[in-house]
């Protein structure tokens, strides 16, 4: 009945938002000056994720009904999608109004000039210019796709941090607890350090395997097929020990320690062993998980405690169709080395991985007045919370505070809460321009690095020496 | 007498007990897609089980009213079948050439058309990226994302194939029985119609059906050479893969559910095939 | 009597979709070859690099490794392939009940795009999920795991081409037995050849321009693969394959390297073809005449 009653009010609720959308005013401002375009048709490509469905089946026929502006949307695999928006642009055929960018290809794209500067833009066009859509509304994540000057180049659709994961029915199960100590000498709680990482790890593999359960003590995304597994160790091991910027002096242009690069230095090799040595305490598929399969395991209940991408968070803690552990997802700031959070706090480094994606608008469209509209309408404040609700992404500061997300927050754990005031204690990837290209060098190693070919230190040694030889290659070295 | 029946009998359960053992292994890896379509997400982790539980037809319902999913099939529908028969008619035009015409360096030709064939798919999507959206503009209109782009690359794989196929068949075929018909008053039409295409029907059949296949099969062009409007199945079934995790079910769905029009053709077709695949072994 | 215009009139279409849509291309990849091209460098465009490329990949492990493995794969998988085809048609040119069920059934992975094989594995071999590891784990006390071991991911790669292939090699062969007089048979049996001497001294001269084109196809299919491997196993250790590797390099989304990926893609058709020559000498040399 309570819940029934949950459901009529959330109707109610969106139904509320809809219309105060569709108040006659805006309903006149939209057809106005989507007026010259209407019947147009953009053409963006994204994946296939929960933030990106919804736009594609919901802010879209909304926008459509407003404007007259057909969205078309080409829903592809990740690979695919670089692929494609990438030769799209460099050929500059125009196929693509909008396209999604990764945070972490964004300076890549903005070395290539492929993206339209959207503050400029607008200000060129003061008629196209949307007045519930303020471009300081976004959280800090937005800045990721500015340049020097501030001007914007993406509006930013979905932004999450990668978490520490625990299962909270392991955790406080008083005769698990009672045990962990007996043989621990301290209390069992959700890792704060690495070596308690290790024991939770150790102590719950062993119990899994004691009770002939499918339970392990920690995820490793270390697939050895797929650049999962650097991203894993470049984004979140490394900084939470104290390794930035992949190990790569951008000024020096190198990654090695001989001139002034870290990728081969003590703490990189620390970072790694350490990684890899929870690979023994993952689930037997972790040599194969990329990041969907480290989710995947997790929600299933295989594994106690471990890194996941924020994007999963939500439907790992409530989707039961998905999730064999809802209601029993703890959330936590990934574990750090000493020192690794004060120094973030200072500005000094970051803990772990702000990721997300933004859409823009590539030189070669041919809509850009009409894309510029959609993005303006994407982007507004009132679609926010729905939209944040559906697919557990939050880019605009006040919608951590609507009571959408508040309710939802409880059921993660706290997770949006975390997000809003420690996310400013992750990073983005590094300002590379040579993103893809250095990561494709390094993967080798560490796949290797997997498969016990190499140990830590020669694999970070190589994978720095070819660091090198590709920035050189690129023009970035030294 | 006896243990002459015996040993038949034997021979035929060895046989037989053989098939079924072949069968098994060639059944247990699609039964299991199968039974991975009618698991819901939350099941597929439990611990692997060959039975199904329970009949749980989500998957396909989501797959079958997708409007997304009913346009691929018919995009690959079109272009398979297309592909399939352009490049019957091709083929058959190509091998008659390189059979009774005396054509300089044919052999090279022969060789040079099978090449084709070989090249590594990954590196010309660049060069036909360029080519389908710069080269073959009229207006606003491009060759890429449409079906004729994809109904005429595939022909790059599947002529090599068909005409290698072709050859043989056609070059058996005695050639004086085009003579008696060209004698008989029959032009180059004639002599295809009432003399080449009855004798090199099978192989006719068996090469548009592997085409048909082929092409219904191809994922790498279409991916790339695609955006809404021309996707094929195959295109479709990758977009499950995604950062938020793989829709198993769903694409074990699909891809039940693709398997369909294959199985139906090989079914119906299966005599033509064996019949048709000689490959010029025809040499009575 | 025969005009070779109309020869040529008949073959320009063939040979004009093959031009534009294969040969346009191949040259394109050919030029680009010898640039050096990648987007993302810091100087954006074509540079001449006359051997560079070639140059580097002498060098480069990777690919070297990829070269090594596909030959692997596709000797261990053709072979495969060609004796349990060769067997399997053998077996159905006899009569015995349920025959043609069985035929169509075996048939019906050819019929299964490649990416689908590639999913349906995944599913069949990943730990976790798939009851390939579960089984022989708990039966025979096993450990399987294709991200672990490079040759248990290559093993696994082998075995779905197998799987997925044999149906068509058995197909070409029982095409090309049903399409052999019996008269030379006979004859050898009543001359009292053994079973042996008749496979080898009628049998496979016969099976010939069956075998050559089979196995030729298959070569060029195996050097190529991409997708079904791909989705297996991601292209990682034991499964880098060349074409796949060529994806990666080439891949906008990945290395953007397009003058390399051009010069590898050139040397990987090369070594095709010269495979594929060698291969036709080796088996054909003595009786040119007749196969041709």
């Amino acid at each position: 009945m309570k819940k029934l009653f949950t459901i009529v009010l959330a109707l109610a609720f969106a139904l509320l938002a809809n219309m105060s959308l569709v108040t006659a005013d805006m309903h006149d401002w939209w057809a106005d000056a989507a007026a010259p375009y209407a019947g147009a048709t953009i053409r963006g490509v994204s994946e296939s994720t929960p933030p990106s469905n919804y736009v594609a089946d919901v802010l879209a026929a909304q926008f459509t009904e407003l404007t007259g502006i057909n969205v078309e949307f080409e829903t592809t695999s990740w690979d695919q999608m670089y692929s494609k928006a990438i030769n799209d642009m460099e050929a500059n055929t125009g196929i693509y109004d909008f396209v999604y960018i990764e945070q972490d290809i964004i300076y890549s794209y903005l070395a290539q000039d492929y993206l339209v500067n959207l503050t400029q833009f607008a200000a060129d066009n003061p008629d196209l210019a949307y007045e519930g859509y303020d471009e300081s509304a976004f959280t800090s994540f937005a800045d990721y796709f500015k340049n020097a000057d501030g001007d914007l180049f993406g509006v930013p659709m979905e932004a999450f941090v990668k978490v520490y994961l625990y299962r909270k029915d392991l955790f406080e199960d008083a005769d698990i607890m009672a045990a962990f100590e007996e043989e621990y000498g301290y209390p069992l709680a959700p890792a704060e350090s690495f070596d308690q990482y290790a024991d939770n790890a150790a102590f719950f593999t062993a119990y899994g395997e004691s009770m002939d359960m499918d339970l392990w003590g920690t995820t490793v995304q270390g697939s050895t097929g797929h650049p999962a597994s650097t991203y894993e160790f470049l984004e979140s091991i490394g900084p939470s020990f104290g390794l930035y910027n992949w190990g790569i002096n951008l000024e020096a242009g190198s990654a090695q320690s001989a001139n002034g690069g870290a990728l081969d230095g003590d703490t990189a090799v620390e970072a790694l062993s350490f990684w890899l040595s929870m690979l023994p305490y993952a689930p037997p598929e972790a040599t194969s998980s990329t990041w969907d399969e480290v989710a995947s395991s997790f929600a299933a209940g295989r594994a106690a405690q471990g890194w996941v991408y924020g994007e999963n968070a939500a439907w790992i803690a409530t989707d039961e169709s998905r999730s064999a552990v809802t209601g029993n997802v703890g959330v936590r700031l990934p574990v750090t080395a000493e020192g690794v959070v004060d120094a973030a706090m200072m500005g000094d480094g970051y803990i772990g991985y702000y990721d997300g994606g933004a859409f823009g608008v590539p030189h070669s469209s041919r809509n850009k007045e009409a894309t510029l509209l959609w993005l303006q309408f994407i982007g507004q404040e009132s679609v926010q919370a729905e939209w944040a609700a559906a697919g557990a992404r939050i880019t605009h500061t006040a919608t951590f505070d609507d009571p959408l997300i508040a309710e939802q927050d409880t059921k993660v754990d706290g997770y949006y809460t975390l997000l809003e005031e420690q996310g400013p204690l992750f990073a983005g990837a590094p300002p590379f321009p040579f993103h893809a290209q250095v990561r494709e060098v390094i993967d080798p190693f560490i796949q290797r690095a997997i498969l016990g070919e190499l140990s830590p230190a020669e694999a970070l040694s190589q994978a720095a020496m070819a660091v090198d030889e590709e920035l050189s290659r690129l023009g970035y070295g030294m | 007498m006896s243990t002459g029946v015996q040993r038949r009998a034997l021979r035929t359960v060895t046989t037989l007990g053989f098939w079924v053992f072949m069968t098994l292994l060639t059944l247990i890896p699609i039964w299991w897609m199968f039974v991975v379509s009618m698991r819901s997400r939350v099941e597929l982790f439990s611990r692997p089980n060959l039975a199904i539980s329970r009949l749980f037809l989500e998957n396909y319902s989501n797959v079958l009213t997708d409007s997304a999913f009913q346009r691929y099939m018919t995009n690959s529908i079109v272009v398979s079948t297309s592909n399939a028969v352009l490049v019957m008619a091709l083929a058959l035009l190509a091998t008659y050439a390189l059979s009774r015409y005396k054509l300089t360096g044919s052999d090279n030709i022969f060789f040079w058309l099978i090449t084709n064939r070989m090249a590594p798919p990954a590196a010309f999507l660049l060069p036909l990226f360029i080519m389908f959206t710069r080269s073959f503009r009229i207006g606003d209109w491009t060759l890429f994302d449409t079906q004729l782009g994809l109904i005429l690359l595939y022909c790059v794989f599947n002529l090599p194939f068909a005409i290698w196929l072709l050859k043989g068949v056609v070059d058996g075929i005695p050639i004086e029985l085009d003579d008696a018909a060209m004698i008989d008053g029959a032009g180059l039409g004639g002599v295809l119609r009432h003399v080449v295409i009855p004798l090199a029907g099978p192989g006719l059949a068996v090469t548009g059906i592997l085409s048909w296949v082929f092409a219904w099969n191809e994922y790498l062009f279409a991916a790339n050479l695609t955006s809404v409007e021309a996707r094929t199945i195959t295109t479709g079934l990758a977009e499950f893969v995604t950062v938020t995790g793989t829709n198993w079910g769903e694409l074990a769905a699909m891809s039940m559910i693709t398997l369909i029009p294959s199985a139906i053709i090989v079914i119906v077709a299966q005599r033509y095939i064996v019949m048709g695949l000689t490959f010029g072994a025809v040499k009575e | 009597m025969r005009n070779p215009r109309t020869g040529w009139l008949l073959l320009s279409p063939t040979l004009i979709i093959l031009i534009v849509f294969g040969f346009m291309p191949f040259l394109y990849v050919l030029v680009v070859g010898f640039f050096d091209w990648n987007v993302f460098a810091a100087e954006a465009g074509m540079r001449f690099n006359g051997l560079g490329n070639f140059r580097r990949l002498v060098f480069d492990d990777l690919f070297l490794t990829s070269v090594g493995l596909t030959i692997r794969f596709a000797l261990f998988a053709i072979v495969s392939e060609v004796v349990l085809g060769f067997l399997l048609a053998q077996m159905l040119t006899r009569n015995f009940p349920g025959k043609s069920v069985f035929r169509i059934i075996h048939t019906f992975p050819l019929m299964i795009a490649p990416i689908a094989v590639g999913a349906i594995w995944r599913l069949l071999v990943i730990p976790g999920f798939g009851p390939v590891p579960f089984f022989l784990d708990r039966w025979f006390g096993l450990t399987y795991q294709i991200g672990t071991y490079p040759d248990q991911a290559l093993a696994t790669s082998v075995i779905m081409d197998v799987w997925h292939w044999t149906p068509f090699v058995t197909l070409t062969m029982l095409a090309g037995l049903s399409a052999m007089p019996r008269e030379p048979v006979e004859q050898a049996k009543v001359d009292g050849a053994s079973r042996l001497q008749v496979f080898w001294y009628v049998t496979l001269p016969f099976l010939r321009p069956v075998l050559l084109t089979t196995v030729f196809i298959r070569i060029m299919d195996a050097i190529r693969t991409v997708d079904e491997v791909w989705m297996l196993a991601g292209g990682g250790p034991g499964t880098r394959f060349t074409g796949i590797y060529i994806w990666r390099v080439t891949s906008p989304g990945a290395s953007a390297d397009w003058g390399y990926g051009s010069s590898i893609s050139l040397i990987t058709l090369y070594l095709t073809i010269v495979l594929c020559w060698l291969l036709f000498i080796a088996i054909s040399g003595r009786r040119k005449g007749e196969v041709e």
